[in-house]
């Protein structure tokens, strides 16, 4: 068997000393960079990059690879600690993980990420192995027609986050749709709603926004009302989940891998969706669709596992095509060239070494992260117990480095000073954050792909119906609508609104 | 204009009076950044990351790099022409930020001539107009003909970019007329032209290169004057189009006011770095020419690009506020 032979070249480049050692670095500095808040695996991944100038390309790669990975551990650490993601797919792990923390089920939160990713991780590495080239194919098969189709699913489901009233959902929704207008308009290079200010020619910054929203109006809320934190530090039982909950954890793990794993693939968009998607099925195959927000189970494991197997499979358009799915990827394409390697489809016939060993390394990598992280999710909770106006300011510094990291934009700073207020604003409201940051990362990909296949289809609006993939996604999204206004899902979600209002 | 023009060069010449004495005889004595007005990752950031590798040997000091990402690179050009001009901040240049943009941008966030003092021009790359195998066309003639039978849409990374130009270019010559489809960068639009979303596109030869070599994109031809040396087979686009020739370049420059001393050491360990054959080698993998001018070369290759590009700017009505 080919996948036998090739694995086997894989695991012998990976587990070669230098190699599993690079594979730790990287992990361990990416597990570092996702707990401390606002920094990404973008900034460090950019400052390490002249290191690895002096590197092996397989060796540079793995150690790439993952920081990146590692990153996405990491963030989930502090999303369910301190209610902070770090990136578009750790939002959803901090509705549910940070109401679980609040409850005391902190370590129990993190081990359930911890296992769900690694479980995710190591499916969708054997997916990378086995399907890679044919996957990409069916990637090539979305164009703009099916991204608009697939955004306006994204969207219907964003309905579904929220555990509040469906009109304040879509009112969050909207705006933040129309914070992801801030930019240039790519088709004409008119600015809009810039304010004259050249630094927001590119739109708001993504982190300084979920940073922001997230992050800065929970330390706001909870200056404002000490008593909630002490409970949350006191009531810890144990750290880690009961054979029970590893039972309930089995079907949102699997569902979440699949979902990840197929969204993944898609460049563009697609990871990004994986995360509130997994969110979304969970809620509604859920017996207990309330629990959702008040510190779910199952909202931390499927997620979870939605983002690491998205994650990986994000690997597969940068390996086959060359082509990167997200900042991330383009620095590591950014890195084979600087090594010599030119990425494209041949990478896998003419490096042979390279394609599997990075393979192997990051079933390795996910494997290190969980032993890694078991140990520590005693620590992380303990960092709970750090009295408010020592743990805080530090917060607030590291959030502020990280932010300016992404860009060296000073502009970015002042986005996350206000979108604090305007978070704190909302909690006063009772809106939720979520669907915000989910209408504001998808809003503009929705319009780019609506107007791009307006312009290919000359203007014909039946593009979005005549083309066999789009016209799925939007019978599928019809059927979500259908589900979510049905009236007895009104019902049950009415029942929902009261409760967390009493 | 004139005046302020005049004060900025005079007191540029008194600063460099000033610091030639103090500053020339050690410098460099500490880092220096070299700010890339683009994302990590894309092609301007790989040349700029070898030379800043490489340019750190020479000058036995640590060359920083810092991404400035940003408004088609303004961001981070106005950023360098507003530093101070003492040969510790320098800008990777390139055709849009020091002739495209310029004529491009209502607002005028800097004057490529007046606010920078050139260093070396470093490479030229080539640009190259590609189709989706499945476009029934093998050369540039073929393609015209086509376009003038039906409707043909092309992919660029974006609004204004070298790329855009290029295809404008490219029309006006060519008497046809494609819908031109901007990407958010070259990476989206080589994904939609490999799936035949979009049946054409106008790239930088080395980001596609390995898609050209693989077969997955047919190369027409490439839009230097004569063919590029990575790729002999693929005829330039002046063979059917004579006098079409476009291509994007890297260059390196500082603020204006930089003691001629500085500017001096900096050149030659620019071209030091270009005549390293580890440099070369890379830079013949990226399909990139090797120039490492000096700074008057730099000077006029501004001059010539910007009354260029003047022309197909205001035909293709290109403009941005």
């Amino acid at each position: 068997m080919d996948l036998i032979s090739n694995l086997a070249l894989g695991f012998s480049v990976a587990s070669s000393f230098a190699n599993l050692a690079f594979c730790l670095i990287g992990v361990l500095l990416g597990t570092l960079i996702g707990v401390l808040p606002g920094i990404g695996a973008t900034a460090t991944i950019a400052m390490l990059l002249p290191i690895t100038f002096q590197l092996e390309p397989v060796s540079s790669l793995i150690m790439l690879a993952g920081i990146y990975y590692g990153a996405q551990y990491g963030g989930s650490t502090t999303a369910i600690l301190i209610n902070m993601p770090g990136e578009s797919s750790s939002a959803v792990t901090a509705i549910d993980g940070y109401q679980m923390a609040r409850k005391g089920r902190a370590g129990t939160a993190l081990a359930v990420a911890a296992l769900g990713s690694f479980f995710a991780g190591t499916v969708s590495t054997f997916l990378v192995a086995i399907f890679a080239p044919p996957l990409t194919e069916v990637a090539l098969k979305f164009g703009a027609a099916e991204y608009f189709s697939l955004m306006v699913m994204g969207l219907v489901m964003s309905v579904a986050l929220a555990h509040g009233s469906v009109v304040k959902a879509l009112a969050m929704v909207v705006l933040g749709l129309l914070l992801g207008l801030v930019g240039t308009d790519i088709y004409t290079g008119a600015p809009r709603f810039t304010m004259g200010i050249t630094q927001y020619a590119d739109g708001l910054n993504f982190v300084a926004v979920a940073v922001g929203v997230f992050g800065i109006a929970e330390i706001l809320r909870n200056l404002e009302d000490e008593h909630d934190r002490e409970v949350m530090t006191k009531n810890i039982t144990r750290l880690f989940p009961t054979r029970q909950e590893l039972k309930q954890m089995i079907g949102p793990v699997l569902r979440g891998t699949g979902v990840g794993s197929v969204l993944g693939i898609l460049p563009g968009g697609g990871a990004i969706l994986a995360s509130f998607a997994s969110y979304t099925v969970e809620k509604k195959l859920s017996a207990h669709p309330e629990e959702f927000g008040q510190g779910a189970l199952a909202g931390v494991a499927g997620p979870e596992s939605a983002n690491n197997a998205g994650a990986q499979t994000s690997f597969i358009p940068l390996l086959t095509l060359g082509i990167p799915a997200n900042p991330v990827m383009a620095l590591m394409i950014g890195a084979m060239i600087i090594q010599g390697i030119v990425p494209g489809p041949n990478v896998v016939s003419e490096q042979p070494r390279l394609f599997w060993g990075i393979i192997a390394s990051m079933w390795i990598g996910n494997l290190m992260l969980v032993v890694l992280n078991l140990p520590l999710i005693g620590l992380w909770v303990r960092l709970l117990t750090v009295p408010y106006y020592v743990l805080f300011p530090i917060i607030m510094a590291m959030c502020s480095i990280g932010v300016y990291s992404v860009a060296s934009n000073t502009y970015d700073l002042f986005a996350v000073a206000f979108f604090g207020l305007l978070g704190y604003v909302m909690s006063k409201l009772r809106c939720e954050p979520a669907p915000l940051l989910l209408g504001f990362v998808l809003g503009p990909l929705l319009e780019e792909n609506l107007r791009r296949a307006m312009i290919l289809s000359r203007g014909d609006p039946t593009t979005f119906l005549t083309r066999p993939i789009s016209a799925t996604l939007l019978l599928l999204s019809l059927g979500v609508l259908i589900l979510v206004f049905m009236p007895q899902i009104r019902k049950r979600r009415d029942e929902v609104f009261t409760e967390s209002d009493a | 204009m004139t005046v302020s023009i005049t004060r900025r060069l005079l007191l540029g010449a008194a600063m460099a009076l000033g610091l030639a004495g103090a500053a020339a005889a050690e410098y460099p004595e500490r880092p220096i950044t070299l700010v890339i007005p683009f994302a990590a990752g894309g092609s301007t950031d790989v040349v700029g990351r070898i030379v800043a590798d490489r340019m750190s040997q020479e000058l036995g000091q640590q060359v920083i790099v810092q991404n400035v990402g940003g408004a088609g690179g303004s961001l981070g050009a106005g950023q360098v022409a507003k530093a101070d001009p003492d040969g510790y901040t320098i800008l990777m240049a390139t055709v849009a930020t020091h002739a495209l943009n310029p004529l491009i941008l209502k607002q005028k966030p800097y004057d490529p001539v007046a606010d920078f003092a050139p260093i070396s021009l470093l490479v030229l790359v080539p640009n190259v107009l590609a189709v989706n195998p499945e476009l029934p066309v093998n050369s540039v003639q073929e393609l015209i003909d086509l376009a003038k039978k039906e409707p043909l849409a092309y992919a660029s990374s974006g609004n204004g970019t070298p790329l855009h130009l290029s295809g404008e270019l490219f029309k006006a010559m060519a008497g046809i007329d494609v819908t031109h489809i901007p990407y958010k960068g070259s990476g989206p639009a080589l994904t939609d032209v490999l799936g035949n979303q979009v049946p054409i596109i106008f790239d930088n030869l080395p980001s596609a290169s390995s898609h050209i070599a693989s077969g997955k994109l047919r190369a027409l031809g490439v839009t230097t004057k004569e063919r590029a040396p990575s790729f002999p087979d693929v005829p330039a686009i002046a063979e059917t189009l004579p006098g079409y020739e476009t291509y994007t370049w890297n260059a390196l420059f500082a603020p204006a006011g930089t003691p001629p001393e500085v500017i001096e050491r900096l050149s030659a360990a620019a071209k030091a770095a270009m005549a390293d054959p580890a440099v070369a080698e890379r830079m013949k993998d990226f399909s990139a020419t090797i120039v490492a001018s000096g700074p008057e070369e730099l000077a006029e290759h501004v001059k010539a690009e910007m009354a260029k590009w003047e022309p197909v700017v205001r035909d293709a009505n290109v403009s941005l506020d």
